[in-house]
């Protein structure tokens, strides 16, 4: 047997379990361009209407552009801050190892049990939220229950689940800079903010990249944490796509147009995270031959 | 010096003692509320010192007093089974399959083997009801709907590109070295890989399969599409609490913290692999 068939054996079981994956995603695409309803089998053919009525509905171009508002004050707010973050764990100390079980926690229990936390601290009457405010002086706020504030909300849940991803990336990022360029910057007289700008800023980019590439695309089909806290609610002030989609197979059972709103957003991350892996491959190059 | 550098180094703990209390607090929060009776949950300003019960534990692993028949499993413990189930099978069978295809990616020189490995990677990108709600109607056709085996199969959706991606970077960064002097030896590829290969991958494979079984676990949206009620994980367990018209606090938060478990295990004692199993290897 040669080497390449013993290759092939041993790639072979996983491929098949692609072909498995594949069938789903080939029939959901042939879903969108049908009628289909959850309780019938049978179906239609009918063309693009299931797009045509979606891009029709202002109700659908809502939830696209929460849905992009959503992602855009995730990557807004956790890149910074994770990378805040990450600067200040970069110093030695006693206690770090308890800092980065800290870290990891709230991205290892499920994103339902962080929506639940949050919601319950939330309660407008009752959580502990509106309290401690109270006590520095500001005013109770809605969180999830008003329109003006629950998509914020959610990325406030979303922040505390997700910056400690950025923080550990970026973390990494710093930890492999080589010595000797720190070195460098010491003897050379350079400030903190000036070897952040000339020496960590650059050297990280890479590493920003592969963080906006997960963070946006779990971003866009985020739906966990939606579901836990909001369900699209309240007046659809949170439907996001994905929620959306759910909505529309389950509960008005119009699969067809259900699968036609995956579809769009799928085609968004799809493009999205092509063109963030693509920067990323080009960028990581520079200094880490593995890609 | 030293008077300059003391404000900075205190500010940097203060900052560290801020975003500490950020990420802990909380889930202390909810665990004092799950060790509160009703009374306590509600009542406002809350209640910081309080004296503790383990009601909701009880009532949550033993079921409601005088609400189960005799031999019946209370309704959280079977969720918790399901899960043990669903997610233990599905990195039983991830490993089985993504290893050896991990190694194959990583040493054969397959051909077209980036765009492959890419392929799976994009499932870990791709919306989830992109793939479930069409495997959702193919399974209600196949009766696969609500099953172990159904639910272990769609799981492969998580692990499997998981296990693949985080083991070819663990291959990859073995020494080509060591397997050419097995070669050399006269043992060929399959016996390489199980003599040499696995037992120093060991650490490697551990933490691939346990971050995995995390993420197979605390999924909620393939147990809410393909699952009824004879396979319900543990997370859709936990929205069980909320009934149509209360929410059972003490119960939901003493639910919560027991499905948070395995994750809490893993963020004390996964410290080293975690980056890499986050970033589907492509942080080492």
């Amino acid at each position: 047997m040669s080497a390449r068939t013993t290759y092939l054996l041993l790639f072979l079981p996983a491929l098949a379990m692609l072909a498995l994956a594949l069938y789903p995603f080939v029939q959901g695409v042939l879903t969108a361009f049908s009628d289909r309803k959850l309780y019938y089998d049978s179906s239609e053919f009918i063309g693009f209407r299931n797009f045509i009525d979606l891009f029709a509905d202002d109700e659908f171009r809502d939830s696209i552009f929460r849905t992009l508002a959503f992602t855009a004050g995730v990557i807004f707010v956790q890149i910074p801050l994770g990378l805040g973050i990450a600067l200040l764990l970069l110093g030695q100390s006693w206690f770090r190892p308890i800092l980065r079980s800290t870290l990891v926690l709230p991205l290892l229990i499920p994103p339902v049990v962080a929506g639940l936390m949050w919601k319950t601290m939330m309660q407008p009457q009752s959580g502990i939220l509106n309290w401690l405010l109270s006590n520095v002086g500001i005013p109770p706020q809605t969180w999830l229950s008003h329109v003006d504030t629950a998509l914020i909300s959610v990325i406030l849940i979303d922040t505390w689940v997700f910056t400690p991803f950025a923080a550990l990336i970026l973390l990494a990022g710093l930890q492999s800079i080589p010595p000797e360029l720190d070195e460098a910057a010491r003897v050379d007289g350079a400030g903190a903010l000036l070897k952040f700008r000339a020496i960590q800023l650059p050297w990280i980019v890479p590493f920003i990249v592969l963080v906006a590439l997960f963070r946006v695309t779990d971003s866009l089909k985020s739906f966990e944490l939606f579901y836990a806290t909001t369900r699209g609610g309240p007046l659809n002030a949170t439907r996001t796509l994905h929620i959306m989609a759910y909505e529309e197979a389950f509960r008005w059972s119009s699969v067809g147009k259900a699968m036609a709103a995956v579809f769009v957003l799928w085609l968004m991350s799809y493009f999205i995270s092509m063109f963030l892996m693509s920067k990323w491959q080009r960028r990581s190059g520079v200094h880490n031959e593995n890609g | 010096m030293k008077t300059a550098k003391l404000p900075e180094s205190a500010g940097r703990a203060l900052a560290q003692v801020l975003f500490i209390g950020f990420f802990v607090f909380p889930i202390i929060w909810i665990f004092l509320m799950s060790l509160k009776n009703f009374r306590d949950i509600i009542s406002y300003p809350p209640k910081f010192l309080f004296s503790p019960t383990l009601q909701n534990y009880r009532e949550t692993i033993l079921g409601a007093e005088g609400t189960l028949q005799a031999g019946e499993l209370p309704e959280y413990v079977r969720f918790l089974l399901n899960s043990m189930i669903i997610s233990g099978g599905a990195v039983c069978l991830a490993a089985l399959l993504g290893i050896p295809a991990a190694y194959a990616l990583a040493r054969g020189g397959l051909p077209g083997r980036k765009h492959i490995a890419f392929t799976f990677l994009s499932f870990r990108f791709a919306p989830e009801l992109m793939i479930i709600l069409p495997m959702y109607l193919i399974y209600t056709q196949v009766g696969l709907y609500d099953t172990y085996a159904g639910m272990i199969l769609s799981h492969q959706l998580i692990c499997l590109p998981l296990v693949i991606w985080i083991m070819m970077s663990f291959f990859q960064d073995i020494p080509i070295e060591i397997e050419e002097a097995a070669r050399i030896d006269g043992a060929n590829i399959l016996l390489t890989l199980r003599a040499v290969i696995l037992p120093i991958s060991g650490p490697g494979i551990a933490s691939a399969m346990i971050i995995a079984f995390i993420f197979s676990w605390n999924n909620l949206i393939f147990g809410l599409v393909l699952a009824g009620p004879n396979s319900r994980p543990v997370t859709m367990g936990i929205l069980q609490a909320m009934t149509f018209d209360q929410i059972k606090w003490g119960l939901m938060a003493a639910a919560a913290m027991v499905s948070a478990v395995p994750g809490m295990i893993a963020a004390t004692y996964l410290q080293r692999h975690i980056t890499r199993g986050l970033t589907m290897g492509a942080v080492r």
